[in-house]
This record gives C-alpha cells, sequence and structure tokens, in this order.
C-alpha cells in the first residue's frame, strides 16, 4: 500500500507500488480521453490557434459537464457563449496537467516540488469529479455512504470496484494537501 | 465536498471574520455594479483542496481561505472575488481549471 504524502527537506516525497501507480496513470489516461474533442475537418486552424471553438456545445456526458462546467448560471445563452470562447483552452489544461500528473508518477518513490504537487492535485481531482460523477455521488451523504468501501473483499461489483478506487484517490489526494498546506501559502 | 467529520479534514478554530471585502480590488472606471465569483458547494471538492486554491490563486491567507471554504461547505456558496467583469471571468476560468464549480454574475443579480 502506498505511503500517504510526506513533506520533507527536498520536497513533498510520496511511495506507491507499482500497480497503484498502473491505475493511477490508467485514470488519468481515461480522463484525458473524455476530454479530448475530436478534430473536425472543416474546423478553422486559426481560431484553433487562440483556443475558440464556434462550434462548442453543452457536453452530453455529465461527467464532463462536471469537468467543464456552464459559467454563467440561469442563461444557457450566455453560458454557451462562454463555453466558445473559453472551452477548448479549459480542456486544454486540463489535459496537460493529467498527463504531466501521469509522468510524475513513473516510479515508485517520488519528490515533487510546489508546482508539481498542484499539477498531480489537479489531475487527481478531476479523476475523482469524473468517478464521483459514475458513482452518482451528489450529496455528502452520498459521499459518506460509500466511504466504508476501503477493501478490495468489500468490493463486490463495478460500482463498489469504483468506490474502492474513488476511496483511495482520495486518500492520495488529502495526503498531497495535507503535506502541501503543510509547506505552502502565506501566513496570516 | 466531503463530510467534514473525517479526522483529516478538521478545520479548527473557524476564522473571525466572515464578512467578505467587497471592496478590496478596485473596480473598473465607469463600471457601476462589480461583478462577482461565486463558487458553489459540492460533494467531491475536498476541504484541504478548496482551501489550498483560494490561498494558491487569489493568494489569499490562510484564515481567509478558510473562512470562504467553510461558507462554501455550509451555505453552499460563496463569493471569492469581486471586481471587473474580465477579472470575473478569468477567476471563474480559472476556478473551472482546479475543478471547482464556480459562475460569474454581477453583483446585484
Amino acid at each position: 500500500m502506498a505511503r500517504a504524502f510526506r513533506k520533507t527537506r527536498r520536497g513533498i516525497a510520496g511511495e506507491f507500488e507499482p500497480g497503484e501507480l498502473r491505475l493511477l496513470r490508467r485514470l488519468f489516461a481515461d480522463v484525458v480521453q473524455l476530454l479530448e474533442t475530436e478534430k473536425r475537418e472543416d474546423e478553422d486552424p486559426l481560431a484553433a490557434l487562440i483556443g475558440l471553438d464556434l462550434e462548442a456545445v453543452k457536453p452530453e456526458d455529465s461527467a464532463v459537464i462536471r469537468l467543464l462546467p456552464d459559467a454563467v448560471r440561469n442563461d444557457d445563452d450566455g453560458a454557451l457563449e462562454f463555453r466558445r470562447l473559453t472551452e477548448r483552452s479549459l480542456r486544454e489544461e486540463k489535459v496537460s496537467a493529467l498527463r504531466g500528473a501521469a509522468l510524475l508518477l513513473e516510479n515508485p518513490q517520488m519528490v515533487l516540488n510546489p508546482d508539481q504537487s498542484q499539477v498531480l492535485a489537479r489531475a487527481l481531482n478531476d479523476v475523482r469529479l469524473v468517478l464521483a460523477d459514475r458513482l452518482e455521488i451528489k450529496t455528502d451523504e452520498d459521499a459518506a455512504r460509500l466511504h466504508g468501501i476501503a477493501d478490495l473483499e468489500d468490493a463486490e461489483d463495478l460500482e463498489s470496484y469504483l468506490a474502492l478506487v474513488y476511496n483511495f484517490v482520495t486518500w492520495v489526494q488529502e495526503g498531497l494537501m495535507q503535506a502541501l498546506l503543510s509547506s505552502a501559502g502565506p501566513s496570516d | 465536498m466531503r463530510q467534514p467529520t473525517m479526522e483529516t479534514m478538521s478545520v479548527g478554530v473557524i476564522p473571525e471574520t466572515h464578512q467578505l471585502e467587497e471592496t478590496e480590488e478596485d473596480l473598473t472606471a465607469g463600471t457601476a455594479v462589480p461583478w462577482v465569483v461565486i463558487v458553489w458547494n459540492d460533494p467531491v471538492n475536498l476541504m484541504s483542496y478548496v482551501t489550498y486554491v483560494f490561498q494558491t490563486y487569489f493568494g489569499y491567507s490562510e484564515a481567509k481561505a478558510r473562512t470562504l471554504m467553510l461558507e462554501v461547505h455550509e451555505q453552499g456558496r460563496s463569493v471569492v472575488s469581486t471586481g471587473s467583469r474580465e477579472q470575473a471571468e478569468r477567476d471563474t476560468v480559472a476556478m473551472h481549471s482546479y475543478g471547482l464549480w464556480a459562475t460569474f454574475q454581477t453583483a446585484d443579480a
């Protein structure tokens, strides 16, 4: 089992088993796949270059909507207009963090600087958002219900296996955040 | 955000200031009504992560970041920044890049 991230003099140190690393990298790749839009042949290359996507529509997959939410409430037209101006860049930024995080997890032991820690934290968070959507975690009570599934023996079906993975990724992210918060940020 | 009962998510002392610093940032000239960015509660984002994002992105003190995080968690939403429309748009996209659920609107909406 992985050891929680901890603050050291050289940076934030983590240690994982090979199977855990494979799982996390696979999850990052899965989310990348969700985020990458198919290239359209009639696409305006200049618009693509500056991050616009004038044909963008609200995603159909609820997990993708959670990753790329409407920025304006109760105004579908306003939200869509903003999506067309910003969504492509946001997708690219997320994909870049997910790919970067996968690179950070190539070896069982790692020491991360604050920037690398942030890349990993973002990627872990996006994975959790997608898993939570699949698990239909909509309230704090839903999250609490799944919290008890912590052992492979508890995983009897796809849902409980997903919950097990969700809890593992949560544990990894929480450990990373505790190490990060104890080492950074302006003090009062 | 996750349930606050987990040991790792104990939040310690609630900071004293619940007042939002609406006047902290200059508003663009000629704009009568400022724009605000609202972060909404969800059961997934960790309290520690949300606090970290507010500290890292906005440069808020730990106390202010925690106050805003608790406001999101307990009241369902919190105004996390106030300023020009352009700033609100930038901040909203940044919150989305961190995976937080944010929207922008005029302060009087």
